[in-house]
């Protein structure tokens, strides 16, 4: 889509019809909200993802390998002293916790996330996931944005750049941080890399309102009113001096979308018409105050998704602390301790907003998201009990609009320590998530520095065993 | 198809059209070459005329054979017309299958009589999906004759103009009438220096009958050191620069202002461009021991940089590999508008650039290490080392001594712990300590910590994840057991919101796995509920690992400790100790006892020594250091330059020689060094290769940035790509004169910025005629001056302009509008208030990675993860959120009421009129001045200002 490189001014330029200001307003709102790019029916109309920066652990939550336990404390055959991020690595070391089968599929599943294993049935796993980096930083902007530099749009981007929004009062592209702070990389895990500006997601948590959504106290209603009243009569005027300048009928217009979203944006992130019971199924007054702040995030995430916005990404966790592992899941020295401190603020909240997605019947157009950045080794760390970083094989799911239920794709060896069936990468992982919103991952791209980019760089493959 | 679609057609149409090199005696036709003919060429006729086949000799993608059954201009006497026309089945083409349609005959029939123009290049057909050598931007640069221009004015002297006024006639386009005067001095203030004009320089520009009186206004503004603030800027953007390292730890770089100021200097100074080029190449080369060049090089070092730092020698490799990446790229493209990067897993897919020529341009970086260096002269570097030298040495003779005194002093030490040999209580763990004493009543308990594992000296940093406090049955030193904490902690994490990371409040939480972490004075204090009798302590660092196991990386922890109780908090009694434990290890052993086996003589040696030491060390600190810049540092490379197969480090390819790249071999003179040429001379060859006059593509991609800046648009509109994937030239004549114009002002900007602003292109009104949109509605051919929206910067520093509040201070630290958190990797905060000390020009803002700045992000102000040749410029509703409810705007609404107060003090009327002449340099109506009024009567003067700061007339330039 060559038309899509061009730029705003390009796109409202105005020279073959004259028209109106309300045309125009329709021409902005097309230009942000209307579906831009198609290539086929889609099955999702909405996503969520969820990431679990710091390498959130395939064989301890995952894919199980009774392999581990049986040669716990015993080298990895044929793998010598290997050397990884953190230095040398130790013996095997088995899951801190036993796994137990789920579902009717027997999907076998960490204990650690009891009230999630329920949901085993409607779960496609990928178990064969590959990254191209095993730092924490490269990885986490490798699996948003399939670039292991910065610079390059997130999935999110990709998606509003093609799709736009569902919606005229709120972002088309959120990002939902945790109250731990940002993963690995921060902004740019959602950044709009070289599309416009718009693509990018707009920062939203139940913890942190939209930035600047609201009148500053100081100023009345009343004022306000006046104040813009008087600033549409200057711009009124302005534009009719300069006709056939669409752009400046556009702005206009962003200042009454901006208005609607004032409007819009408070009621969102107020629960109050969620009843009791529903607070409770996600966790929202949990004792552990880092539950509840990642469950009223997910309770966050349902209501932006019903209210239309098209790409929501939800962190649990954040970026690497003054000890590893703290802060994210990133258990270099302590497993069991850093596990048993962050999957209970996954589990609950987690698994009741996947529940409440199906009760709603929203899983027919959202597709449910996943993710981490790499896995760990299977191995522990030589002193210590957690696990070095592991970027030849882990597990990301999906689930919900348009994917099968219940299956696992792809694995690695009988270890956890490389994929080896079925081997998928980022840009695999991508192309489906694109196939499912209609989108052809070969197709979609913007010229940018001397060549068209995709956000599956010149490779990828629709994972078609994961299609429902 | 929606309209949406429909007007991106149209564009894509007339942008196509105006994309391709018209061939002037059939512009006014509708037939093409590039776009109709060779494609038709192509599908219909290379399968037996073509690369791989040549049936009767023929074929299509050469012109030379394709001529030989063309008769330009007379396509009657053309064989191949004739064929194609033909119904005889012996000699009609092609032979069989579907025939040419009518369109498609007619379309060859047009094109041959217009003269059959087949564009220089001898691109083969059947590689024209990517360019070759004779690529147009590869080719030397041309001497272009300036068209003369019919029927126009004989007075159109600026060559400029007539090159513009040429192409506008090829497409029956006439120039737009000169725009007025406060429209021109606005514009042209903007655009040499980002800045509106007062509203005195507007009157007086006005006023000015002088018939010079614009080239004074021009003169005026480009000798402005605003100048290369505004200039400056967009040459950082091409350069990538940013102020934090970027990738996970993202730290801030607090030393690399100097190279923005040194960009601006250079601007302001109108340094020879391909001088500039060189310095920031190899400026610590041409300009060793002189600082102002020598910081040049930070150009180098100003992009991304992963310091995470990696243990696994594979992922080292690729680390490296594309760290000196970001190098190849930025240099490439803002050089030469070569994507030299595309070429680093295998040849370029559309450009002739081989993959060996990405590994030559990577040879010459080899040695070039991302980090700080001393820029100082000779002389400073001299004189520093004149004052540090004397007191290192009487340091290291001082150490020397000390450390003798204390071997002698751990000789007896050692002596007399030998003669203990019971300890009641066993060796200090990380994993659990129990130390019980007598019974006592406490309020308040205190856990004076004196050492850790790895410092006998201090526990300061040392780590404990529980501290209880026992009665006979209830540990009463936990939180849910009224009891309070208090201690100094090491570490923040401010950006986590519910609870501090590190804070004392985690060793009694009744939770383990997560530590304090020790900060000085190295004391917990326990407040109970009430008083209460205890009689045992607990603590520990890692209580959940197995007793065998020990966890490295999670820090020290403590090994020496007091333990005292008080009743109301004043009155302390020591109750306990460590000593009743064995020492930790041998250094512990000799700090406990070393104050029982030494005289007091070396006691007060010891003690002399050791105020000598700290004083050099303060006078040492007090010596100003020499000047640390983020200007890369260069070691001559270990290992030959190789040709990484597919990208890949470890497939290892052929060895590469730093040189000249193969894809300019035609264009200028190639350079070679040997495989071990030493460091500094691979980027001197490199960078003197690059700013030859010889080199086509540096001036042409230079003057095409300054016509890009201009006039919104490049001649080429893909500034850092002049390759097959790049925009063509829609003025490629010109690009070639202004290019060569700027090699004959020596390199200099200023005077051609001149030539181009004094051009009546440049001064043409930008008023919207629709007959002209038509034809080119995206306005490359130059028929209106483009207008545009103001960039970030831009909008900022004029809300600060007319407001008053601007402060021109030039250079030196950058300013933050964010907070900047720091714990292990960097958080960036946005600021709810912008203070008075971020007043000033945007530029001088520390431009970190990853970071949002209301105002500024919101505006388009590109990621710098990489160059930003090009600024997009969008339209949202959060910029309209920013620009109304940031406190930003409510103070900058404030200082321009209190400004116009003062400066029209006569009555509210005037004041209305000097806030417009602020904003938007004209009067208002008379309708705005009276619903102004109003306004200001019923909501004040704060609401008015606001609205003006958020008006389209401030925001887009005409």
């Amino acid at each position: 889509m060559n038309s899509l490189t061009l730029t705003r001014r390009h796109f409202l330029c105005d020279t073959t019809t004259g028209l109106t200001g309300v045309a125009l307003t329709h021409l902005l709102n097309n230009e942000i909200l209307a579906q831009r790019i198609q290539h086929h029916a889609p099955i999702a109309k909405q996503v969520l993802q969820i990431f679990c920066p710091g390498a959130a652990s395939h064989i301890d939550l995952w894919d199980h390998k009774p392999a581990l336990e049986k040669y716990d404390g015993t080298p990895l055959p044929g793998a010598g002293t290997e050397v990884t991020f953190q230095g040398k690595n130790g013996n095997l070391m088995k899951s801190p916790w036993p796994f137990a089968p789920a579902g009717k599929s027997g999907k076998m599943l960490t204990t650690l996330l009891p009230h999630t294993a329920k949901h085993a049935d409607d779960i496609a796993f990928i178990h064969s996931m590959t990254s191209r980096t095993n730092t924490h930083g490269p990885g986490n902007v490798f699996m948003a944005t399939g670039s292991v530099r910065e610079g390059f749009p997130s999935a999110g981007a990709w998606a509003s750049y093609a799709l736009g929004s569902l919606n005229d009062n709120l972002p088309t592209f959120v990002a939902i941080t945790d109250v731990r702070g940002e993963p690995p990389n921060g902004k740019a895990n959602w950044s709009n890399g070289f599309l416009p500006a718009q693509h990018q997601a707009t920062m939203l948590a139940a913890h942190q309102p939209l930035r600047n959504l609201n009148r500053p106290a100081m100023i009345s209603e009343d004022e306000e009113r006046s104040t813009r009243a008087f600033l549409q009569r200057l711009n009124d005027a302005h534009a009719e001096r300069n006709p056939g300048e669409s752009e400046l009928r556009a702005r206009m217009a962003s200042y009454e979308l901006a208005a609607r979203m004032q409007l819009a944006a408070p009621e969102v992130t107020d629960f109050k018409s969620e009843s009791a019971h529903m607070q409770k199924l996600y966790g929202t007054d949990d004792s552990n105050p880092l539950k509840a702040a990642y469950a009223r995030n997910c309770l966050l995430s349902r209501r932006l998704l019903e209210r239309g916005v098209r790409y929501v990404s939800l962190y649990c966790a954040s970026r690497a602390s003054g000890i590893d592992g703290l802060l994210n899941w990133d258990a270099h020295r302590t497993l069991k301790t850093d596990y048993e401190r962050h999957c209970p603020i996954l589990d609950q909240p987690t698994a009741a907003l996947l529940t409440d997605l199906k009760q709603r019947g929203m899983l027919k157009d959202t597709l449910v998201l996943w993710t981490t950045e790499f896995g760990r080794m299977p191995t522990h760390q030589e002193g210590s009990t957690g696990r070095d970083h592991n970027p030849d094989g882990f597990t990301v799911w999906m689930m919900g609009a348009g994917v099968k239920s219940g299956v696992s794709y792809g694995a690695t060896d009988e270890f956890g320590r490389r994929a080896v069936e079925n081997v998928a990468t980022v840009y695999d992982f991508y192309a489906t998530v694109l196939h499912l919103l209609g989108l052809d991952h070969e197709r979609l791209t913007f010229h940018h520095a001397g060549r068209d980019f995709r956000l599956t760089d010149v490779h990828g493959h629709v994972i078609r065993e994961v299609l429902a | 198809m929606n309209r949406v679609k429909i007007l991106c057609l149209f564009v894509m149409f007339v942008g196509f059209i105006l994309a391709k090199p018209v061939p002037q005696v059939i512009a006014q036709q509708a037939v093409d070459f590039e776009r109709d003919i060779r494609p038709l060429l192509h599908a219909r006729c290379s399968e037996c005329h073509g690369a791989n086949k040549q049936m009767a000799g023929l074929r299509f993608d050469k012109k030379a054979s394709a001529l030989r059954v063309i008769v330009p201009g007379k396509s009657s006497e053309s064989e191949l017309h004739r064929r194609l026309i033909s119904t005889d089945k012996a000699e009609m083409m092609p032979p069989t299958g579907e025939r040419l349609s009518p369109r498609e005959i007619a379309l060859l029939k047009a094109w041959i009589d217009a003269g059959a123009i087949w564009p220089e290049t001898e691109t083969t057909i059947a590689e024209a999906k990517r360019a070759d050598k004779l690529w147009w931007s590869l080719q030397p640069l041309k001497q272009p004759v300036i068209p003369s221009v019919q029927n126009a004015k004989s007075d159109i002297q600026n060559p400029i103009d007539r090159f513009i006024l040429a192409k506008l006639a090829e497409h029956n386009l006439q120039p737009s009438p000169p725009a007025d005067r406060r429209t021109l001095i606005r514009r042209v203030s903007y655009d040499v220096t980002g800045l509106p004009p007062t509203p005195e320089e507007v009157e007086a520009f006005v006023n000015d009958n002088a018939p010079n009186a614009y080239e004074k206004v021009v003169d005026r503004l480009l000798s402005s050191p605003r100048y290369g603030e505004q200039w400056g800027r967009h040459w950082l953007d091409v350069a990538r620069f940013g102020e934090s390292k970027g990738f996970e730890q993202n730290h801030i770089l607090n030393n690399l202002w100097q190279f923005r100021d040194y960009v601006i200097q250079s601007f302001n100074a109108d340094k020879p461009f391909n001088r500039f080029i060189v310095e920031q190449l190899a400026g610590d080369v041409v300009g060793r021991g002189n600082p102002a060049v020598e910081v040049g090089t930070a150009f180098l070092v100003c992009g991304p940089y992963d310091s995470v730092g990696n243990q696994d020698e594979v992922q080292q490799k690729i680390i490296r590999a594309n760290t000196l990446d970001d190098l190849v790229t930025a240099t490439s493209n803002a050089f030469m508008g070569l994507t030299v990067n595309c070429a680093r897993c295998h040849h370029h897919k559309f450009d002739p650039i081989p993959t060996e020529d990405y590994y030559r341009m990577r040879a010459a970086f080899e040695g070039v290490i991302h980090g700080e260096r001393a820029l100082a002269t000779q002389a400073e570097k001299q004189r520093y080392a004149e004052k540090t030298r004397p007191l290192e040495a009487r340091r290291n003779e001082l150490t020397k001594e000390k450390a003798a005194l204390e071997k002698s002093i751990a000789e007896r030490a050692k002596e007399k712990a030998a003669q203990v040999t019971h300890y009641p209580l066993p060796k200090i763990t990380r994993h659990f300590n129990e130390h019980r004493f007598a019974p006592t009543p406490a309020r308040y308990l205190k856990f004076k910590m004196l050492a850790h594992a790895d410092n006998p000296k201090s526990a300061v940093n040392a780590r404990v994840d529980e501290f209880e406090v026992w009665t006979r049955t209830r540990n009463i030193a936990l939180a849910s057991n009224g009891a309070k904490a208090t201690g100094a902690t090491t570490r923040k994490a401010e950006d986590f919101a519910s609870a501090n990371a590190y804070g004392v409040e985690l060793v009694n939480d009744g939770k383990f796995g997560e530590r304090w972490f020790v900060a000085a004075p190295a004391e917990l204090t326990i407040e109970f509920r009430r008083t209460e009798t205890v009689e045992r302590i607990v603590f520990s660092h890692d209580r959940t690992a197995a007793p065998d196991t020990i966890v490295t990386g999670i820090g020290p922890f403590v090994t020496e400790y007091q333990i005292l109780v008080s009743l109301d908090g004043k009155k302390w009694k020591a109750i306990a100790d460590s000593t009743a434990r064995p020492p930790y290890n041998e250094a512990h052993l000799i700090e406990r006892f070393a104050p029982s086996v030494m005289s007091a003589e070396e006691q007060q040696k010891r003690a002399s020594l050791e105020v000598e030491l700290t004083n050099i060390n303060r006078e040492l600190k007090a010596i100003p250091a020499l000047p640390i810049v983020w200007a890369g540092r260069f070691e001559q490379p270990k290992e030959t330059t190789y040709v990484h197969k597919g990208g890949d480090p470890q497939r290892r390819g052929a060895d590469v020689h730093p040189s000249s790249l193969a894809v300019l071999d035609g264009a200028l003179k190639s350079f070679e060094l040997p495989a071990d040429a030493p460091e500094s001379e691979r980027r001197l060859a490199l960078a003197n290769w690059i700013a030859s006059d010889e080199n086509p593509l540096t001036a042409r991609v230079l003057a095409n940035r300054i016509w890009h800046y201009h006039f919104g648009t490049g001649i080429v509109d893909t500034p850092s790509d002049f390759g097959f994937l790049g925009g063509k030239p829609s003025h490629p004549e010109l690009l070639d004169w202004l290019a060569r114009r700027l090699q004959t002002y020596g390199w200099q900007l200023k005077p051609l910025h001149r030539e181009i602003l004094l051009s009546r292109t440049y001064q043409q009104s930008s008023a919207h005629r629709e007959e002209a949109a038509k034809l080119d509605g995206s306005t490359r051919l130059l028929w209106r001056f483009p207008p545009r929206r103001l960039g970030a910067e831009e909008i900022r520093d004029t809300i600060l302009s007319v407001t008053g509040k601007l402060n021109l201070q030039m250079g030196g630290p950058s300013f933050r509008l964010y907070r900047y958190l720091e714990d292990n990797v960097a958080t960036y905060v946005p600021l709810d208030q912008h203070g008075a000390e971020t007043y000033r020009r945007a530029v001088y803002h520390q431009n970190a990675r990853s970071s949002l700045i209301d105002g500024l992000t919101d505006f388009d102000l590109p990621d710098n993860a990489g160059a930003a040749p090009r600024r997009i410029s969008t339209t949202s509703p959060l910029q309209a959120l920013t620009l109304l409810n940031h406190q930003f705007t409510l103070d900058m609404a404030e200082a321009l009421a209190a400004r116009v107060k003062q400066e029209a003090p006569r009555n509210e009327a005037a004041q209305v009129h000097r806030a417009f002449a602020l904003t938007f340099q004209r009067q208002p109506t008379r309708e705005e001045e009276t619903t102004a009024l109003q306004l200001i009567a019923k909501h004040g003067w704060r609401a008015f200002c606001r609205a003006l700061l958020n008006a389209n007339e401030l925001l887009y330039v005409n």
